[in-house]
C-alpha cells in the first residue's frame, strides 16, 4: 500500500471501533426488530410466519384506534405554538422579572413526566381540585370526569403535553429571538409599527426556521415519544376502555403483558418506517434554523 | 391471585410477561444478593417473589433458610417486573433456579406447558400439597405443579357503620342480588354510595370478573371454552354480570368518583366510610379491621346466577414450585415440605401478620376475629379458585379490564360488552393459534 493510499484508508480505520459499536447497539437490535416481525416469537425465537403479524395488526381495529389517537395528539401541535410564540415574545419584551419567568415557564419541562402526570391525575380526579374550583364558580357543567371519561381522558392528556411540551418551545423561540438583530425592530418601532405589527412583519419572518423545526420535532414526539403521559393518565392501561391507547403502548402491550413480540416488533417496524419520513424533513428544518441565525 | 402488587399498585399483569431483554439480563445475574444458609453439602436454589406485597415474607425466608439444616438454600427475591420471564429465560438456558415462586393459573401454566416445571406429585408428599391449597388452577394433564405458600382470599367487604346508619342489619350481609339492591335502595336514600370503589387503573374490573363470572359457570373449564370458541360472552348468561353492572350504574349505586379513582383508593373510601360496599382482598383485612375497630364486614357476592359456582367464597394462592432443571428435586421437595411444617407456618403468622396458605395451621393464633372468621369462610371452607387467573393476557388488556371501565362510565352497556369480549377472544385465537391447544386440554382438566 502506498502512502498516499494509507493516508486515504487511515481515518475509516480510526472511526471504524465506533461505526462497529454503533450497528452494534443500533444496528443489531433494529434488525432482529424486522426479523423477529416476520416470526411467531415465543420467548426468544420462533417460526417464520411472513407477513401474518403484519395482516393481523392492521386488520385489528385497536392499533387503528391506537392510530388515530397519536393523530388526534398533532392537534396539540398548533397550540403549543401559539403558545410558545406569545409567552416567549412577551419575554423577549423583557417584562419585569423576564429572567425569573423564563426559568418558571422552563420548570414543566425540567420535571420528569411520570411526576408532572402524577400531579396533575390527581388534580382531575372527579372530585379533584380542578372540578373543585369549578364548582365553587358555579361553572358545574365544565366539572369532567377527565380522567375517567372515555370521552375527556385525550383531552386530558393533549393539555398534559400542551402545557410540558411547550416549554421547549419558548425556550427554542427565546433563544432564536434573543439573537436577533434587535436595529431592525427598532427601526420599526421609530417607524411607528404596532407590537402586532413587529411580531408579524419582523419578527416571525425571522423565525420560521426554528418555528418549523419545533414542529417536525413535536410531530415526531406526538407519534412516538408520549409514552409516559398516556400510562400514567390512562391508569396504566390506556384507559378508560382503551381511549389514550397509542401506538407506543400498543407495542408495550404486545411485548410486555401479551408476550407478543413478533407483533410487537411487526407494530415498531410501521412506526419506525413513519418516524424516518419524518426525520428528513427535521434535518432540513434544523439546516434552515441554522442558516437563518448564521 | 390478583394482579395488583399490594404495596406497589402495581399489576401482576404488569409484572408478567416481561420482555425478553429484562428477562435475559435478570437471568444472566444469577445469584446476585442472593444469601447463603450456613448448611454445606447440598445446596438449592430459590427465587421468590412475596416481600413486595406482604412485608415480613423475607424475614421469613431468611429464618427458614437459617434454620434448616438439610442444604444450603441460597435465595433471590426477584424483582416485580420479571418474576416470569426471569425464569422463563433462564429455564430456556438450562439454569433454572431449583424453586420458583409461582403466580397461579395461566401465569404459571405457560411455563407447565413450555416444559419448564416439575409436577410435585410424587416428589411432595400428597397430604402436603392438599393442605397447602394450591387450588385447581395449578393442575394439568393429572399433574399438580404448585405448592400454596400463602392464600389470598377474594372478598367483598362492607362498611357496618354505614349500614347501621342505612337501618340495615350491619350483623348480616346480603346474601342474594334482590337483596343487596334492597341495601344499596336504603344506603342511597341516605346519601351514602352504596356500592363501588376505583377502577380508574382497571383492575376492579378483573376482581369484578372473577367474583360475577363466577355466578353463571359449573366449573373453571367452562370459562376457558370462552377463550377456545366453543362457548361465546355474547351468550347472555355469559356477560350477565357486566348487565349486573350496568344495572348499578343506571341505578346510580356506584360511587361518582369511581372512574377516576384506582383500585386501593377506592377501597381506602370503603374503609373511610365514604362508600359502602365493594371489592377487597382478604390480606388487606388485619389493617382494615384494626383501623376501623371491626367495624369492615366480609362477605361473598350476592348471587343472582344459577351456576354451580355461584355463591362460592373465590380463594387464591401464591405458591412454589420445582423446575424442570433442578438437580436435587427431592431436596427441593423436602425444603418444600420443611415450609409448610406446624413450627414454620407459626413462624410465618408471626413474621408477616399473614396466614400461611396451609389448611393445618392453627388459626387460634390470629387475635382479630373478623379476621379469623374470614379464613374460617375462605380457606377452611368449601371454596372455588379465581378465574380471572385464567384469561389470556390479550383478553385481559383489550376486553376484561376495558369492557367494566365502560361500563362503569356509562359508555357501553352490559351486552355491547359481551360482543367486545367476544371479538377479541377471537383476536387472541387468531394471534395465538399455538396456544389453543393447550388451554383446551387445559379447559378439559378443569371441567373435571
Amino acid at each position: 500500500m502506498t502512502r498516499a493510499q494509507s493516508s486515504r484508508v487511515a481515518p475509516y480505520l480510526y472511526v471504524l471501533p465506533l461505526v462497529a459499536l454503533l450497528l452494534f447497539v443500533f444496528g443489531y437490535p433494529l434488525v432482529r426488530i424486522f426479523e423477529f416481525s416476520f416470526k411467531m416469537v415465543r420467548g426468544i425465537d420462533g417460526p417464520w410466519i411472513g407477513l401474518r403479524n403484519y395482516e393481523l395488526i392492521l386488520s385489528q381495529s385497536l392499533f387503528w384506534e391506537a392510530v388515530l389517537h397519536n393523530l388526534q395528539l398533532l392537534l396539540a401541535i398548533p397550540a403549543m405554538v401559539v403558545i410558545s410564540l406569545l409567552v416567549s415574545v412577551l419575554l423577549y419584551e423583557r417584562i419585569a422579572g423576564w429572567r425569573f419567568y423564563r426559568i418558571i415557564v422552563f420548570v414543566p419541562y425540567v420535571l420528569a413526566i411520570p411526576i408532572i402526570a402524577v400531579v396533575m391525575k390527581r388534580m382531575f380526579q372527579f372530585n379533584g381540585p380542578v372540578n373543585e374550583i369549578l364548582r365553587w364558580l358555579s361553572l358545574d357543567f365544565m366539572a369532567l370526569d377527565w380522567i375517567g371519561s372515555s370521552d375527556v381522558a385525550l383531552w386530558t392528556v393533549i393539555i398534559l403535553i400542551v402545557w410540558r411540551e411547550s416549554a421547549l418551545g419558548i425556550i427554542l423561540f427565546l433563544a432564536r429571538l434573543l439573537s436577533l438583530d434587535e436595529s431592525m425592530i427598532e427601526a420599526a418601532k421609530l417607524e411607528g409599527a404596532s407590537w402586532w405589527q413587529r411580531v408579524w412583519y419582523i419578527i416571525l419572518p425571522q423565525m420560521r426556521g426554528v418555528i418549523e423545526f419545533y414542529v417536525v420535532v413535536s410531530v415526531i414526539t406526538m407519534l412516538a415519544a408520549v409514552f409516559a403521559y398516556v400510562f400514567i393518565i390512562g391508569g396504566g392501561r390506556g384507559g378508560p376502555g382503551t381511549s389514550t391507547v397509542v401506538i407506543e403502548f400498543y407495542i408495550f402491550n404486545a411485548l410486555i403483558r401479551t408476550s407478543l413480540p413478533g407483533i410487537a416488533s411487526a407494530a415498531s417496524v410501521l412506526l419506525f418506517l413513519v418516524s424516518v419520513l419524518l426525520i428528513f424533513p427535521m434535518f432540513r428544518a434544523r439546516r434552515r434554523a441554522r442558516e437563518e441565525e448564521a | 391471585m390478583t394482579k395488583q402488587s399490594k404495596h406497589l399498585g402495581i399489576s401482576r399483569r404488569d409484572l408478567i410477561l416481561t420482555s425478553a431483554a429484562l428477562g435475559a439480563s435478570g437471568a444472566l445475574r444469577g445469584p446476585f444478593g442472593a444469601s447463603a444458609a450456613r448448611a454445606e453439602g447440598k445446596t438449592l436454589d430459590m427465587w421468590w417473589w412475596g416481600e413486595q406485597e406482604l412485608p415480613g415474607l423475607q424475614a421469613f425466608v431468611d429464618d427458614s433458610v437459617k434454620n434448616y439444616s438439610a442444604a444450603t438454600v441460597k435465595t433471590m427475591l426477584q424483582d416485580t417486573a420479571v418474576v416470569i420471564s426471569q425464569f422463563q429465560t433462564a429455564a430456556a438456558a438450562g439454569k433454572a433456579p431449583d424453586i420458583q415462586y409461582l403466580w397461579n393459573g395461566i401465569y404459571h401454566m405457560e411455563s407447565v406447558w413450555l416444559g419448564y416445571l416439575r409436577a410435585l406429585n410424587g416428589l411432595v408428599k400428597d397430604d402436603v400439597i392438599t393442605a397447602s391449597g394450591p387450588t385447581l388452577l395449578s393442575h394439568f394433564g393429572g399433574n399438580v405443579y404448585r405448592l400454596g405458600w400463602y392464600p389470598l382470599p377474594m372478598i367483598w367487604i362492607y362498611n357496618k357503620d354505614l349500614y347501621d346508619k342505612a337501618g340495615l342489619n350491619a350483623d348480616v350481609p346480603p346474601k342474594t342480588w334482590d337483596e343487596f339492591l334492597s341495601a344499596c335502595d336504603k344506603l342511597k336514600s341516605k346519601d351514602i354510595a352504596p356500592v363501588g370503589g376505583g377502577i380508574q387503573d382497571g383492575y376492579w374490573g378483573e376482581w369484578y370478573f372473577g367474583h360475577a363470572l363466577a355466578q353463571n359457570v359449573d366449573n373453571a373449564g367452562e370459562v376457558i371454552d370462552l377463550f377456545t370458541g366453543e362457548r361465546d360472552f355474547r351468550d347472555p348468561k355469559y356477560h350477565e354480570h357486566w348487565v349486573r353492572l350496568e344495572d348499578l350504574k343506571k341505578a346510580g349505586f356506584l360511587n361518582s368518583e369511581m372512574s377516576s379513582t384506582e383500585l386501593y383508593p377506592g377501597i381506602d373510601m370503603i374503609v373511610a366510610g365514604k362508600v359502602g360496599a365493594g371489592l377487597s382482598i382478604g390480606a388487606r383485612m388485619p389493617a382494615d379491621s384494626k383501623q376501623t375497630n371491626g367495624r369492615i364486614g366480609t362477605m361473598v357476592m350476592p348471587t343472582y346466577g344459577k351456576g354451580k359456582l355461584a355463591g362460592m367464597p373465590i380463594l387464591d394462592a401464591q405458591g412454589l414450585g420445582i423446575s424442570a432443571d433442578s438437580k436435587n428435586p427431592e431436596d427441593a421437595a423436602a425444603f418444600l415440605e420443611y415450609l409448610q411444617s406446624p413450627e414454620r407456618l407459626k413462624v410465618f403468622h408471626e413474621k408477616t401478620g399473614w396466614i400461611p396458605s396451609n389448611t393445618t395451621f392453627d388459626v387460634s393464633v390470629i387475635d382479630d376475629e373478623s379476621v379469623r372468621s374470614m379464613w374460617q369462610n375462605w380457606g377452611l371452607s368449601p371454596n372455588i379458585p379465581y378465574l380471572s387467573n385464567l384469561v389470556p393476557g390479550q383478553f385481559y388488556d383489550q376486553a376484561l379490564l376495558p369492557t367494566a371501565q365502560q361500563v362503569v362510565s356509562g359508555k357501553m352497556t352490559g351486552a355491547e360488552a359481551g360482543d367486545l369480549a367476544a371479538k377479541v377472544a377471537k383476536e387472541w385465537r387468531d394471534f395465538n393459534p399455538d396456544m389453543v391447544g393447550n388451554y383446551r386440554k387445559w379447559a378439559a382438566d378443569l371441567a373435571g
